[in-house]
């Protein structure tokens, strides 16, 4: 993961965790299959199922081997500010348990260490290293590249340019001062929801690689022009993680970011400017009460969509929110003319003979393959998948609200390829299975996915099926628990595949009787 | 247990959601209520693993409402908290906060430092055994050493003040010598009332509303002491365990259905069979309607029957 340079270890990085919070599935949204997930699947395979089966995640951590493994040789004082580097997954491993309780002392001896050494993990606090003090410089005005100001409302009135996302160069390249009116020849850049951000980075730190937008094409007079400005969800993931200093302005943004250098020596005349004379510094708490609220509420996001984000952040994921939908112009003619595994199996089946009112379904006659005789016995006419998707647009929860990039050294936040997955988020008490009106639209935004080449032929034929013609992943959060499924459309019919949990990874083959049936079920 | 069943503990609702930030009172309703709920929040020391997470607790409606109805704790709405108190925050409070911040940034400045020594002090010594004594290099690997031991004296000197007085002159002028690392603090104690006075129904009601269906069970599990996580990993309302999940693996894997309610005989086959395949039996209650008024014994368990099934596996 780009944003770790100091204290993780590299054995950390996204494929070596296995187990995501708790669920019994699997944190990876991808097959087995995929050559550049085998270090994953290499990872999981050291889980025989009846790991993954008692794997009670959260609940069942034992944060005595996490304390140890992050203080070999640390006091406890010392353990609420430092981080130990190097702990790597092998080492936090989940302690021994008990069925029941025996009423023993050694029983209640291990349970208080648990719990002590639980107290002493989380009674970290968040430490950010001192700003490099300059010459001529007071600690207000000290260049601190942790640092984060929440200005709710500075974007409020901005309107997005066109659908497509605002026109202009690079991050630096944004020096016209003229607006966002789109300038033909340049280059489009992702969606921005510049409306949605809250918080301006003070200087650009590792975390602005990744995360964060500068809004270009600002006049010059702009103050914190070229700053990066978080959405909540990337703010709060960087507050969270240690690597952002939110602080709460009492100054105007003008006064924070001073035009001119010059202007930041003056004030610093006044010789008493203590550093917290612009504002002062937001704790966890403050972070979460400013920055999670309700679906569809500006500058905020659900706690629910957090926690997936942060989920798949810790994994090692590059996640955007997606762009809000727009109806795509229907490139059905565009279409390059080959034919998918999937149009040809339509092709095949389609051409469904008349039948008779009464009579046997085959006709008597002469039969030369079988072919012609299982046309014969298709009586459902068979959906054939589209590569121009259902009009109609998703409606909530079931939308796609993340896009999802696996971890990659030339993916940047501003140019990357498309979308490895594509999330909806759900709550489990809230919501239920979706019906077919609600995952058909949720299907359709996304791009048709064929499956792999090495695909054909009858032996991987349950591959072809979990992938799907289309497909996409839903993460399922009951109270902070996060499970990922994915819906996957074959052959246009949506059905329903848990990831990779354990019957279904482990699953022998069922046949093609069995998943043909199965498809059938999604058809019409 | 009188002192602390004194404690409330503040649960914070945002957005809908109760989330619990001091670790004091996590363990607290761990020990105390038997509210385990799930750790939610990245990991600092930690952050690209997801087996180990950190505060938030994320608390389920049912064990806020259980705290509240127990007077173990209040519901603060910590939006409507925060900005009335951050906007119109008086100088008192302001600086309070603001010194409980620079106290916490001198303490971590001072354990920096102290590792700084101690290792400083292991180079040397090895430094010191693979070289016999010069003379000169006993004069430099002697000299940083009571600097920073004085250095320490100094901030140990700092820390024992117990109130904190209004930032001096001297203070501030020392540490712009030594610029302090910043931190975030986990909750925003200074700022925020202790307790908000009792006279806050509004807030609870709101809890009453949006209480699940499944509150009578989820009540009856906890008076005999099982803890409870959420179901979604086994597929069920809730992972039942028989004490602190820290030690215990869970035994239930439990739904929650209505008196009434006609219950699907393959619902019961299929949470039957889950459960035995993944080790827990599957249990489900329900209450009986106008229960805890009508047949609440002294045992707590109001009108709440449950019942156990296991996959025989014939």
């Amino acid at each position: 993961m780009s944003l770790d340079n100091d204290d993780d270890n590299p054995s950390l990085a996204p494929p070596s965790i296995t187990t995501s919070s708790g669920s019994p599935s699997h944190p990876h949204p991808h097959l087995p299959t995929n050559a550049a997930a085998a270090a994953a699947v290499a990872a999981a395979d050291d889980l025989t199922p009846e790991d993954l089966i008692e794997d009670e995640g959260a609940a069942s951590q034992d944060f005595r081997a996490f304390a140890a493994s992050l203080s070999l040789s640390q006091q406890k004082q010392q353990q609420q500010y430092r981080k130990t580097p190097g702990v790597s997954a092998q080492t936090i491993r989940k302690g021994e348990k008990d069925f029941e309780s025996h009423g023993t002392r050694a029983q209640a001896d291990a349970l208080e260490q648990s719990r002590g050494a639980m107290r002493e993990v989380l009674g970290y606090t968040r430490v950010h290293p001192a700003p490099a003090a300059r010459e001529g410089a007071s600690a207000a005005r000290a260049c601190n590249n942790n640092r984060g100001w929440y200005f709710p409302a500075w974007w409020e009135g901005y309107r997005e340019g066109g659908e497509v996302g605002v026109g202009g160069g690079n991050v630096d390249g944004g020096g016209f001062g003229v607006g966002e009116e789109g300038k033909e020849g340049k280059e489009r850049r992702p969606f921005g929801f510049v409306r949605e951000r809250v918080v301006v980075l003070e200087g650009s730190s590792v975390a602005s690689q990744a995360l964060g937008r500068a809004v270009t094409g600002q006049a010059k007079e702009r103050p914190a022009r070229g700053k990066d400005w978080l959405l909540p969800e990337e703010a709060l993931y960087l507050v969270e993680r240690g690597s952002l200093d939110l602080w709460w302005p009492l100054k105007a943004l003008g006064e924070i970011f001073p035009l001119d250098r010059t202007a930041a020596a003056v004030t610093e005349g006044g010789e008493e400017a203590g550093e917290y004379d612009l504002g002062f510094p937001l704790s966890l708490q403050a972070a979460y009460a400013l920055l999670i609220g309700n679906d569809g509420e500006r500058g905020k996001i659900s706690l629910q969509k957090f926690q997936v984000y942060s989920n798949l952040k810790r994994c090692g994921y590059n996640v955007l929110r997606a762009p809000p939908t727009r109806k795509q112009p229907t490139p059905a003619s565009s279409r390059p003319a080959t034919t998918t595994l999937w149009q040809w199996f339509g092709s095949l089946l389609s051409t469904a003979p008349n039948h008779p009112p009464y009579g046997p379904l085959v006709q008597p006659g002469l039969y030369r393959n079988y072919a012609s005789i299982y046309r014969q016995l298709a009586l459902l006419p068979r959906h054939k998948p589209s590569p121009s998707p259902s009009s109609s647009t998703p409606t909530e929860p079931f939308t796609i609200h993340y896009h999802i990039w696996k971890s990659a050294q030339k993916w940047t936040k501003l140019r990357h390829p498309p979308p490895d997955f594509y999330l909806a988020v759900v709550d489990a008490q809230q919501s239920s299975v979706p019906t077919l009106s609600e995952i058909a639209p949720l299907l359709g935004a996304t791009p048709p996915a064929p499956g792999r080449p090495e695909w054909t032929g009858p032996g991987r034929l349950y591959a072809r099926l979990k992938h799907g013609y289309r497909n996409v992943l839903v993460a399922v959060v009951d109270h902070g628990v996060i499970n990922y499924m994915r819906f996957a459309g074959g052959g246009g019919g949506p059905m329903l595949h848990k990831l990779l949990s354990i019957e279904e990874a482990g699953r022998p083959d069922a046949g093609a009787g069995y998943c043909d049936e199965r498809r059938n079920l999604g058809d019409g | 247990m009188a002192a602390s069943a004194e404690r409330q503990v503040r649960i914070s609702r945002v957005a809908g959601r109760y989330l619990v930030f001091d670790i004091d009172d996590v363990l607290y309703i761990r020990r105390h209520h038997g509210i385990c709920a799930v750790l939610t929040g990245t990991m600092p020391q930690n952050p690209t693993q997801n087996l180990f997470l950190s505060l938030p607790v994320e608390l389920q409606a049912e064990e806020a409402q259980l705290l509240v109805d127990k007077g173990a704790g209040y519901i603060a709405d910590e939006l409507n908290d925060h900005l009335l108190r951050l906007s119109t925050m008086n100088d008192s409070t302001r600086s309070a906060y603001l010194q409980h911040i620079k106290q916490q940034r001198r303490n971590a400045q001072r354990v920096f430092e102290e590792e700084k020594a101690k290792v400083q002090a292991r180079h040397q010594n090895k430094r010191k055994a693979n070289r016999p004594a010069s003379p000169s290099s006993a004069a430099t690997t002697t000299e940083p050493a009571p600097a920073t031991v004085t250095e320490d004296g100094d901030s140990l000197f700092d820390t024992p003040k117990p109130t904190p007085p209004p930032p001096s002159l001297t203070s501030t002028l020392k540490e712009k010598e030594l610029p302090l690392p910043g931190v975030t603090p986990t909750t925003s104690y200074p700022i925020l009332p202790a307790i908000t006075s009792p006279a806050s129904p509004a807030s609870i009601a709101s809890t009453n509303a949006t209480t699940p269906s499944f509150y009578p069970l989820y009540k009856y599990l906890n008076s005999r002491g099982y803890y409870t996580t959420p179901g979604l990993r086994f597929g069920g309302d809730y992972s039942v365990y028989p004490g602190d999940p820290f030690r215990y693996h869970a035994h239930y894997l439990a739904n929650s259905y209505g008196w009434d309610e006609e219950v699907a005989m393959l619902d019961l086959v299929t949470s039957g069979r889950l459960g035995t395949a993944v080790k827990k039996s599957f249990l489900f209650g329900a209450e009986k309607p106008g229960g805890p008024q009508q047949s609440g014994g002294g045992d707590g368990a109001g009108g709440v029957r449950v019942f156990c099934i296991e996959w025989a596996g014939m």
